[in-house]
């Protein structure tokens, strides 16, 4: 699904947060790729794409998903996860079984796709514990599981990776391509880790200050000549 | 001394001779209590849960009235009470007054801003979260509901349990617009502060301890279920 963002503004309290009205008034998330958000912190990344998974409403421009406005239909094919997920008060597996059951899925049908998931996110031994105890990384791959359970168009993640073990990254980031790449999942990722951003994006929008400074490929992005982009690529290396 | 000691003998004396007017006045005090619990949560709940979930203008303010009418005194709620069910008062030709339905009416008023704060709280704060999450996994308006209340049950039982400790061990409200009339709005609480008064210390000493003791077991079995669920999710 091809996400189109068109003059964007976001305001709190008569402070803007977020103002795509410049040279990059007009982004485009294609469909099937994996994109990258990426800035310092409070540049609008959160705010931007919770405006794109129909969260919150901007104070003024669009969103347009395949050229639609968004509806029921289109919000039911989307799903967000954030570095804090809110795992349900029950175990792991009913967890990740919840949105396949509120769509009325056989039994057959959800258990051989939870123990699919429990399988590739390497949960199965902890399917049976309860969400509210699981370290930081048993969250996040338990969290993604869930969001990826009923195979939707698009996925947000807002930094699915921050303060976890290399492992878990590495098993999150083996599914997130594996998804893209065998079902054309749409992803769009917010990281503050470049190098993971160059691992699996293919696309990156920078965002600093409420501004989106630029919207390339990560390739073109490293020789970009901006002083805020040198700044963040250079923290990045070290 | 010895008239406490005295006391609790004979408090042990009358408890296990199973006096029919002690049993008569317990379960009215259950009746009446479970009662006005019951109504508190029927309206409490829902609402505490809408107002916690929205954000609207004005939340703040609400939050505050709310916060007020947790801790407002029963006897005050049990003058304004009266002063509606009076024969003279806009309900007197209900002829409410100084009946068990009078008390329950009270004890709602309440104990209905106790369980709505309790659960109004957390709904603003976990609550809020769920409702963002479960939308995002594609659930509908009836699974959210249904997904609010099983994540919010520990803190719902929580408000029960405080809801139902507020109206068992209040004595005011039911003075006032029970009366109470021996075998028809006599509780144990207004049973107890009558024979303090008179002096017969043994007797209000003993419902003291029936009432502590029933205190005691409802409290035991709803916190079974709570304190149950929370270790759950404990390292």
């Amino acid at each position: 699904m091809n996400i189109e963002t068109r003059n964007i503004v976001k305001t709190y309290q008569e402070k803007t947060v977020l103002n795509l009205t410049g040279d990059y008034r007009e982004l485009l998330f294609e469909s099937e790729k994996i994109h990258g958000i990426i800035g310092p912190n409070g540049s609008g990344k959160t705010t931007l794409m919770k405006i794109m998974a129909g969260l919150i409403t901007p104070t003024a421009g669009d969103v347009l998903y395949n050229g639609q406005p968004l509806c029921q239909d289109i919000f039911s094919e989307m799903t967000y996860s954030t570095h804090t997920p809110t795992l349900f008060s029950r175990s792991v597996y009913e967890n990740i079984a919840y949105p396949l059951k509120i769509r009325k899925r056989e039994q057959n049908d959800i258990h051989q796709t939870v123990s699919q998931l429990l399988e590739e996110f390497e949960i199965t031994d902890i399917k049976n514990q309860s969400a509210r105890r699981l370290s930081g990384g048993e969250s996040q791959k338990t969290a993604l599981a869930r969001a990826l359970s009923f195979s939707p168009r698009v996925l947000f993640l807002d930094e699915p990776t921050a303060n976890i073990d290399p492992k878990s990254i590495q098993i999150i980031e083996a599914a997130l391509k594996k998804r893209n790449r065998e079902e054309g999942l749409t992803i769009i990722i917010i990281t503050h880790n470049l190098s993971q951003a160059f691992r699996i994006c293919t696309h990156l929008t920078f965002l600093d200050q409420g501004s989106c400074l630029f919207s390339d490929t990560p390739e073109k992005i490293m020789a970009a000549t901006h002083p805020t982009i040198d700044e963040f690529i250079s923290f990045n290396r070290f | 001394m010895d008239y406490i000691l005295n006391g609790f003998v004979e408090a042990f004396r009358l408890i296990f001779s199973f006096d029919p007017e002690i049993i008569q006045i317990v379960l009215l005090s259950l009746f009446v209590s479970f009662s006005s619990t019951l109504y508190g949560t029927l309206i409490g709940v829902p609402l505490g849960i809408l107002l916690g979930i929205n954000n609207f203008r004005g939340k703040k303010v609400v939050s505050r009235f709310l916060y007020t009418f947790m801790s407002f005194p029963p006897v005050i709620i049990g003058l304004f009470t009266a002063l509606f069910l009076a024969r003279s008062g806009p309900f007197g030709q209900l002829q409410l007054m100084y009946t068990p339905t009078a008390m329950i009416i009270a004890q709602t008023i309440l104990v209905t801003p106790v369980i709505m704060g309790i659960v109004f709280n957390n709904a603003s704060t976990s609550g809020y979260e769920v409702v963002q999450t479960g939308k995002t996994l594609g659930a509908q308006r009836w699974n959210i509901l249904i997904l609010l209340v099983l994540e919010l049950k520990g803190v719902i039982m929580i408000a029960l349990v405080t809801g139902f400790g507020r109206a068992i061990s209040e004595v005011g409200a039911v003075m006032i617009v029970g009366g109470n009339i021996r075998g028809f709005t006599r509780v144990m609480t207004t049973f107890i502060a009558m024979n303090n008064n008179m002096g017969q210390y043994s007797v209000s000493i003993a419902m003291g301890l029936i009432l502590m003791t029933i205190s005691f077991i409802t409290n035991s079995v709803l916190y079974h279920f709570i304190i149950g669920d929370h270790n759950e999710y404990r390292d």
